[in-house]
């Protein structure tokens, strides 16, 4: 009988994964510039399935309108008002299948590639756009190793761990010592990953900095945990004063749930990158409870009146309020447009010198426009702080970037 | 003609599974049943008493660990009621393994697929979340009997592979189905009314207490099914030895279906109670199905009360496991007692040595 469990567990397990794995058609080789029938091609790349489908989802949608908007505007005029094609795949948020995806996309004649959400497969790749000199805007991903190796065709428009680690903590300190109650003790939740791990060391090295004392620090498996009221009770039981949380949707609902119950009494819960903090689903699922959270992170500027639109368009489009994620895509699809107006080739090497000098005005709230420094990191990319107001998330740090005023502390 | 899948299943499953809603089996494969002795005499003590101080052990050096007698408490209040839910969902995945020999990898999917029926009655028509139940539990009972009589009744008998891939794939239809209809948007079912519970000086939320207290009711209720009524009887007639149910007349096709069904109508069960505690995606079956797989092995194969046993155990061990090793995925603590308990009684806690 135990055999049978063996058997069958051992069959089981490399079936999952098999039955879930690649899916790549052995492609033909590249058609070399990518253009056929005056299309240009490029390809999206995101979890459309899995559990962070949600997000993929969205992410392929800000794409898909990014093109929309270019080719209604008369597609790319250098190049004789050439069309752009978006090819979609779906990386199933697993390294392995990103990696022969991108291979498989870039075979059928993507001039540039955007993504993928996930760290794990952006790395992947990163490393195949860097072998085929296909470049790759990254949307989201926010690990500092993927552009530590050296890459040339790798770009992101989001901020690097470590810009929102640091920034988080400077956001942290300034609003509590302006409302007069300077954060002492801060406790850490976050992730496991290398995303979590990131934006903990950098917080944390910015937060002592400025005399905050770290502690306790948790971590969690956040495709398992089912339940953080114990690491809240830890919380309490400490005396920390703040609550800083990394971490991504479905473990930060649990972390507004065990707050609820607990009732920690701390002046704040103040994410940084939080994947659940500054969405508008999560005052709908949690409620009260998340009423006054705080989350520092890349966020749409809502004060422009084109990234109002856009938000208008997707909720027309796919009946749902549209997410970073979305903006983030729509926007590196563009940082791609523009250089192939540029470039005036759609040669993915021109394209890739193109990127490197595109200075780009962005619906994401930041410094400035997108423009790359010499390693490929948007340098004016910036995080800033949101809180949830009344059930809805709103701008309310740095001034100029304000909706409201934050209120603090926002009791827990 | 409709006899042939089953002979073969009965040639094949010979060796079948047993299922007992004793603690321990006194009906062995194939083997005589023991006589029947008083229900207090029948529970292993020494084993029982070796659990619970190794349980003692755990708790307080999680005390000694951490310092703090709240927080400790609160993970062994957090561990007992989320350890209830696990044995619920593993109860059905161990009687249907324990009858039909069957690993269900679909197990999962047919409580996220409760889930999101729950999300469907209580959001789109107003129902109260429990009451959602009425309609869970026979709905996934009748979607089992389909499953087992239209898809997994010809793999019967047949090699294990067969119907693992069959589950499995039913499994991922399942899942893709729901991303399909429902769209990947995380989902919630809030519970009117609930508040935080003070429990000896911890506190947990009123619907997770409630799903603990519902799945021991069904848990009972599960136990005198099986005890002490013809049809449970029957089902563990079929466990022990279904060539022998058929020539003493019992019909194993009806109760391979109805065994199937139950199971399913377990995962029904447990899914419309976890409903307020879980954000609900089309992926949030794959979390259970681990553990409950796990928990089943833990428990013994086809044990109901060692599944629920089992489930305390996991549950504990996820949550004390997080004060031991901070940092660590509450897995690694659930894998290191599993796997110590694997090397030591490989039969699981509570089955006997074959």
């Amino acid at each position: 009988m135990r055999k049978t469990w063996t058997t069958g567990l051992a069959l089981a397990l490399p079936l999952a994964l098999a039955a879930c794995g690649g899916s790549a058609p052995a492609g033909t080789d590249r058609a070399d510039g990518g253009q056929s029938g005056g299309t240009i091609k490029i390809g999206s790349l995101h979890p459309l399935s899995g559990a962070a489908a949600a997000d993929g989802q969205q992410m392929d949608n800000g794409a898909k309108l990014a093109v929309e908007a270019i080719n209604n505007a008369g597609g790319i005029k250098s190049q004789g008002g050439a069309k752009l094609e978006l090819l979609s795949a779906d990386t199933q948020g697993k390294p392995e299948v990103g990696q022969s995806e991108a291979q498989r996309l870039i075979q059928a004649g993507a001039v540039g590639l955007v993504g993928t959400y996930q760290s794990a497969v952006t790395a992947n790749v990163s490393t195949v756009a860097e072998r085929n000199k296909v470049p790759l805007v990254i949307d989201v991903s926010s690990a500092d190793s993927i552009l530590a190796q050296g890459y040339k065709f790798t770009f992101r428009v989001q901020p690097s761990s470590t810009v929102l680690g640091t920034q988080g903590a400077q956001f942290l300190d300034e609003v509590a010592k302006a409302a007069g109650r300077p954060a002492k003790q801060v406790a850490i939740f976050h992730e496991q990953g290398p995303f979590g791990s990131a934006i903990r060391d950098a917080f944390k090295a910015e937060a002592e900095k400025r005399g905050m004392k770290i502690g306790p620090v948790i971590s969690y498996d956040s495709a398992s945990v089912s339940d953080l009221t114990t690491q809240m009770t830890t919380v309490k039981a400490s005396g920390a004063d703040v609550l800083m949380v990394s971490g991504y949707y479905r473990d930060g609902v649990l972390v507004a749930q065990a707050a609820d119950t607990v009732k920690p009494g701390l002046d704040a819960v103040f994410g940084v990158a939080n994947g659940a903090f500054d969405l508008p689903q999560f005052p709908k699922e949690v409620g009260a409870a998340g009423e006054g959270y705080f989350d520092a992170n890349y966020h749409p500027d809502m004060t422009k009146p084109e990234t109002q639109a856009l938000a208008k368009l997707y909720q027309e489009r796919y009946g749902d309020e549209i997410r970073t994620g979305a903006v983030l895509a729509y926007d590196a699809v563009r940082v791609i447009a523009d250089a192939l107006e540029r470039a005036g080739s759609a040669e993915p090497e021109k394209v890739r010198d193109a990127i490197a000098t595109v200075e780009l005005d962005t619906l994401i709230a930041g410094d400035g426009p997108i423009k790359f420094g010499p390693t490929g990191e948007n340098e004016n990319a910036t995080p800033i702080l949101m809180q949830v107001r009344d059930g809805k998330v709103k701008q309310v740090f740095p001034a100029d970037k304000a909706e409201t005023a934050p209120v603090y502390p926002a009791g827990r | 003609m409709t006899q042939t899948p089953d002979r073969a299943h009965a040639v094949a499953g010979n060796g079948g599974g047993v299922v007992s809603g004793d603690l321990d089996d006194e009906l062995e494969p194939g083997g005589e049943p023991a006589p029947r002795a008083p229900l207090l005499r029948r529970v292993p003590w020494l084993r029982v008493a070796i659990v619970v101080g190794l349980v003692v052990a755990g708790i307080a050096l999680a005390y000694l660990r951490s310092g703090s007698g709240v927080v400790v408490m609160q993970a062994v209040a957090t561990g007992v009621l989320i350890g209830g839910v696990y044995g619920l969902v593993a109860m059905g995945l161990t009687l249907i393994f324990g009858v039909l020999d069957i690993v269900n990898f679909a197990h999962g999917s047919f409580l996220a697929l409760a889930l999101f029926l729950t999300f469907w009655l209580v959001n789109g028509h107003g129902v109260h979340p429990y009451l959602a139940l009425a309609v869970s539990v026979p709905a996934m009972f009748l979607l089992g009997m389909l499953v087992q009589r239209g898809v997994l009744s010809g793999a019967m008998g047949k090699p294990l592979e067969n119907q693992l891939l069959i589950t499995l794939g039913l499994s991922l239809i399942i899942e893709n189905a729901l991303l399909l209809f429902f769209g990947a948007n995380p989902r919630s079912v809030a519970l009117p009314g609930d508040r935080g519970v003070p429990i000896l000086g911890a506190v947990a939320d009123l619907s997770r207490v409630l799903a603990f207290v519902g799945a021991l009711l069904l848990a009972g209720l599960l136990f005198l099914l099986l005890q002490r009524t013809r049809l449970g009887t029957a089902i563990r007639a079929v466990a022990a030895n279904d060539v022998g149910a058929q020539l003493a007349g019992i019909d194993t096709r009806l109760i391979y279906a109805v065994t199937f069904a139950i199971g399913t109508a377990c995962a029904g069960a447990a899914g419309t109670l976890v409903a307020p505690l879980v954000t609900i995606e089309p992926t949030t079956g794959a979390l259970f199905n681990i553990i409950a797989f796990v928990v089943v092995v833990l428990g013994g194969m086809g044990n109901v009360v060692g599944a629920l046993l089992g489930g305390l155990i996991v549950g504990l061990a996820e949550q004390l496991g997080g004060l031991y090793l901070p940092g660590q995925s509450p897995l690694l603590s659930v894998f290191i007692v599993f796997v110590l308990v694997l090397f030591l009684r490989p039969q699981g806690l509570f089955r006997r040595a074959a």
